[in-house]
Protein backbone atom coordinates (compact mmCIF):
# COMPACT_ATOMS: atom_id res chain seq x y z
CA UNK A 1 0.00 0.00 0.00
CA UNK A 2 1.21 3.14 -0.82
CA UNK A 3 0.43 6.68 0.63
CA UNK A 4 -0.25 9.43 -2.11
CA UNK A 5 -0.17 13.26 -0.69
CA UNK A 6 -1.95 16.04 -3.06
CA UNK A 7 -1.52 19.50 -1.85
CA UNK A 8 -3.23 21.14 -4.86
CA UNK A 9 -6.96 22.17 -5.24
CA UNK A 10 -9.05 19.82 -7.19
CA UNK A 11 -10.89 23.20 -8.09
CA UNK A 12 -7.80 25.26 -9.53
CA UNK A 13 -5.62 21.82 -10.45
CA UNK A 14 -5.59 18.79 -11.95
CA UNK A 15 -3.22 17.15 -10.07
CA UNK A 16 -5.05 15.03 -8.22
CA UNK A 17 -6.00 13.16 -11.85
CA UNK A 18 -2.11 11.84 -12.12
CA UNK A 19 -2.28 10.63 -8.03
CA UNK A 20 -5.91 8.81 -8.91
CA UNK A 21 -4.66 7.50 -11.74
CA UNK A 22 -1.35 6.09 -10.40
CA UNK A 23 -2.95 4.75 -7.51
CA UNK A 24 -3.25 0.80 -6.67
CA UNK A 25 -6.45 -0.76 -5.08
CA UNK A 26 -5.12 -0.25 -1.79
CA UNK A 27 -3.54 2.82 -2.10
CA UNK A 28 -4.08 5.89 -0.07
CA UNK A 29 -4.51 9.47 -0.92
CA UNK A 30 -4.12 12.05 1.62
CA UNK A 31 -5.01 15.97 1.03
CA UNK A 32 -2.72 18.19 2.73
CA UNK A 33 -2.03 22.31 2.21
CA UNK A 34 -4.72 23.63 -0.02
CA UNK A 35 -5.61 20.34 -1.54
CA UNK A 36 -8.13 19.84 1.87
CA UNK A 37 -10.37 21.77 -0.39
CA UNK A 38 -10.79 18.80 -2.14
CA UNK A 39 -12.55 17.21 0.69
CA UNK A 40 -15.48 19.57 0.66
CA UNK A 41 -18.99 18.35 -0.37
CA UNK A 42 -18.85 20.42 -3.44
CA UNK A 43 -15.47 18.92 -4.35
CA UNK A 44 -15.17 15.53 -2.92
CA UNK A 45 -16.91 13.94 -5.70
CA UNK A 46 -13.24 14.26 -7.83
CA UNK A 47 -12.67 11.41 -5.34
CA UNK A 48 -15.72 8.90 -5.75
CA UNK A 49 -13.41 6.62 -7.14
CA UNK A 50 -11.36 6.00 -3.87
CA UNK A 51 -14.06 5.43 -1.20
CA UNK A 52 -12.70 4.61 2.46
CA UNK A 53 -9.52 5.53 1.21
CA UNK A 54 -9.05 9.50 1.04
CA UNK A 55 -7.21 11.12 4.32
CA UNK A 56 -7.20 15.48 4.92
CA UNK A 57 -5.41 16.78 7.11
CA UNK A 58 -6.64 18.35 10.20
CA UNK A 59 -4.57 21.13 10.18
CA UNK A 60 -4.55 22.10 6.98
CA UNK A 61 -8.28 22.30 7.20
CA UNK A 62 -8.26 24.31 10.30
CA UNK A 63 -6.10 27.40 9.08
CA UNK A 64 -8.62 27.62 6.43
CA UNK A 65 -11.63 27.94 8.51
CA UNK A 66 -12.97 24.51 7.03
CA UNK A 67 -12.83 21.86 10.15
CA UNK A 68 -16.57 20.77 10.34
CA UNK A 69 -17.20 20.98 7.19
CA UNK A 70 -16.33 18.02 5.33
CA UNK A 71 -17.72 15.30 3.21
CA UNK A 72 -18.53 12.41 5.76
CA UNK A 73 -16.36 10.08 3.15
CA UNK A 74 -13.48 11.89 4.47
CA UNK A 75 -11.19 10.49 7.67
CA UNK A 76 -9.46 14.00 9.00
CA UNK A 77 -6.17 12.91 10.69
CA UNK A 78 -3.86 15.71 12.08
CA UNK A 79 0.00 15.58 12.06
CA UNK A 80 0.56 13.11 13.71
CA UNK A 81 -2.24 10.92 12.06
CA UNK A 82 -0.29 11.68 8.54
CA UNK A 83 3.07 10.48 9.96
CA UNK A 84 1.26 6.97 11.22
CA UNK A 85 -0.25 7.08 7.35
CA UNK A 86 3.15 6.84 6.21
CA UNK A 87 4.41 4.66 8.57
CA UNK A 88 1.53 1.82 7.60
CA UNK A 89 2.28 3.06 3.34
CA UNK A 90 5.58 0.98 1.78
CA UNK A 91 6.08 4.20 0.35
CA UNK A 92 5.15 7.69 -0.80
CA UNK A 93 3.96 9.74 -3.22
CA UNK A 94 4.02 13.70 -3.16
CA UNK A 95 1.95 15.19 -5.76
CA UNK A 96 2.18 19.12 -6.57
CA UNK B 1 11.79 3.45 11.15
CA UNK B 2 14.21 5.80 9.92
CA UNK B 3 12.98 9.23 7.72
CA UNK B 4 13.94 11.52 5.70
CA UNK B 5 12.45 14.28 4.39
CA UNK B 6 13.12 16.46 0.69
CA UNK B 7 11.84 19.90 0.80
CA UNK B 8 11.57 21.87 -2.67
CA UNK B 9 9.16 24.72 -1.76
CA UNK B 10 10.88 28.14 -0.79
CA UNK B 11 10.09 29.72 2.30
CA UNK B 12 7.28 31.94 2.76
CA UNK B 13 6.43 31.40 -0.59
CA UNK B 14 4.26 28.47 -0.34
CA UNK B 15 3.44 26.31 2.92
CA UNK B 16 6.13 23.49 2.10
CA UNK B 17 8.39 24.38 4.44
CA UNK B 18 5.94 25.00 7.27
CA UNK B 19 4.26 21.57 6.37
CA UNK B 20 7.84 19.40 6.17
CA UNK B 21 8.92 21.34 9.21
CA UNK B 22 5.30 20.23 11.28
CA UNK B 23 6.02 16.48 9.66
CA UNK B 24 9.47 16.89 10.59
CA UNK B 25 8.49 17.37 14.76
CA UNK B 26 5.96 14.50 14.05
CA UNK B 27 8.13 12.07 13.02
CA UNK B 28 10.88 12.76 16.28
CA UNK B 29 7.81 13.11 18.43
CA UNK B 30 6.70 9.53 17.66
CA UNK B 31 10.26 8.11 18.19
CA UNK B 32 11.40 7.58 14.90
CA UNK B 33 14.74 9.13 13.43
CA UNK B 34 14.85 11.25 11.24
CA UNK B 35 18.06 11.44 9.53
CA UNK B 36 18.28 14.40 7.71
CA UNK B 37 16.46 16.82 5.77
CA UNK B 38 17.63 17.46 1.94
CA UNK B 39 16.82 20.64 0.33
CA UNK B 40 16.51 20.64 -3.10
CA UNK B 41 15.46 23.58 -5.86
CA UNK B 42 13.63 26.44 -4.32
CA UNK B 43 14.00 24.85 -1.08
CA UNK B 44 17.36 25.76 -0.22
CA UNK B 45 16.37 29.04 0.59
CA UNK B 46 15.52 27.58 3.84
CA UNK B 47 19.32 27.03 4.42
CA UNK B 48 19.99 31.18 4.25
CA UNK B 49 21.63 32.58 6.97
CA UNK B 50 20.43 35.60 7.17
CA UNK B 51 17.26 34.91 7.09
CA UNK B 52 15.49 37.76 9.40
CA UNK B 53 11.81 37.66 9.50
CA UNK B 54 9.38 38.83 11.10
CA UNK B 55 9.51 38.33 15.01
CA UNK B 56 5.53 37.24 15.32
CA UNK B 57 5.95 34.51 12.22
CA UNK B 58 8.10 31.43 12.78
CA UNK B 59 11.55 31.45 12.00
CA UNK B 60 11.68 28.43 9.38
CA UNK B 61 15.96 28.57 9.24
CA UNK B 62 15.82 28.77 13.35
CA UNK B 63 13.25 25.65 13.06
CA UNK B 64 15.31 23.52 10.94
CA UNK B 65 18.91 24.27 12.45
CA UNK B 66 17.19 23.53 16.43
CA UNK B 67 15.96 19.43 14.62
CA UNK B 68 19.80 19.87 14.16
CA UNK B 69 20.27 20.16 17.50
CA UNK B 70 18.17 18.68 19.14
CA UNK B 71 18.22 15.41 17.21
CA UNK B 72 21.29 15.41 15.09
CA UNK B 73 19.03 16.13 12.07
CA UNK B 74 21.27 16.59 9.20
CA UNK B 75 20.50 19.50 7.21
CA UNK B 76 21.67 18.70 3.73
CA UNK B 77 21.60 21.22 0.89
CA UNK B 78 21.95 20.58 -2.77
CA UNK B 79 24.99 22.39 -3.87
CA UNK B 80 24.03 22.60 -7.46
CA UNK B 81 20.79 24.45 -6.41
CA UNK B 82 22.41 26.25 -4.01
CA UNK B 83 25.05 28.09 -5.77
CA UNK B 84 22.78 29.44 -8.56
CA UNK B 85 20.56 30.73 -6.06
CA UNK B 86 23.41 33.50 -4.07
CA UNK B 87 23.54 30.62 -1.16
CA UNK B 88 26.90 29.59 -0.44
CA UNK B 89 29.18 28.45 2.48
CA UNK B 90 32.63 30.69 3.29
CA UNK B 91 34.72 27.74 1.64
CA UNK B 92 32.52 28.29 -1.77
CA UNK B 93 32.52 31.75 -1.81
CA UNK B 94 36.30 32.04 -1.25
CA UNK B 95 36.58 29.92 -4.47
CA UNK B 96 34.40 32.03 -6.53
CA UNK B 97 35.61 35.02 -5.33
CA UNK B 98 32.72 36.46 -3.18
CA UNK B 99 32.41 38.66 -0.26
CA UNK B 100 30.35 37.11 2.47
CA UNK B 101 28.73 33.85 2.64
CA UNK B 102 24.80 33.13 3.27
CA UNK B 103 24.97 29.28 4.30
CA UNK B 104 26.48 28.15 7.46
CA UNK B 105 26.94 24.92 9.71
CA UNK B 106 24.65 23.37 10.92
CA UNK B 107 23.68 23.16 7.09
CA UNK B 108 26.11 21.48 4.39
CA UNK B 109 26.62 21.59 1.11
CA UNK B 110 26.47 18.12 -0.60
CA UNK B 111 25.82 16.41 -3.87
CA UNK B 112 22.48 15.08 -5.02
CA UNK B 113 24.10 11.41 -4.60
CA UNK B 114 23.20 12.66 -1.02
CA UNK B 115 19.96 12.07 -1.69
CA UNK B 116 20.09 9.09 -3.57
CA UNK B 117 21.96 8.00 -0.82
CA UNK B 118 19.03 8.62 1.80
CA UNK B 119 16.60 7.24 -0.34
CA UNK B 120 18.09 3.65 -0.56
CA UNK B 121 19.12 4.09 2.98
CA UNK B 122 16.10 5.16 5.29
CA UNK B 123 12.65 3.60 5.40
CA UNK B 124 10.70 6.54 4.63
CA UNK B 125 11.60 9.39 2.43
CA UNK B 126 8.22 12.15 2.50
CA UNK B 127 8.89 14.86 -0.59
CA UNK B 128 7.15 18.44 0.03
CA UNK B 129 6.65 20.14 -3.02
CA UNK B 130 5.70 23.66 -3.47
Amino acid sequence: MNLHIVNRSPASYRVHEQALAAMGPEDRLLLIEDGVQGALPALVRHFEAIPGRLFAQREDLESRGLLGRCDGEVQVVDVEGFVQLTEQAEQTLSWY
Amino acid sequence: MRYAILLMGAPYSDQASHSALRFARSVLARGHCLEAVFFYHDGVYNAARLAAPPQDEPHLTDGWVALCEQHDVALQVCIAAALRRGLMDEREAARHGKNGHSVEAPFELTGVGQLVDLSQRCDRLVTFGP
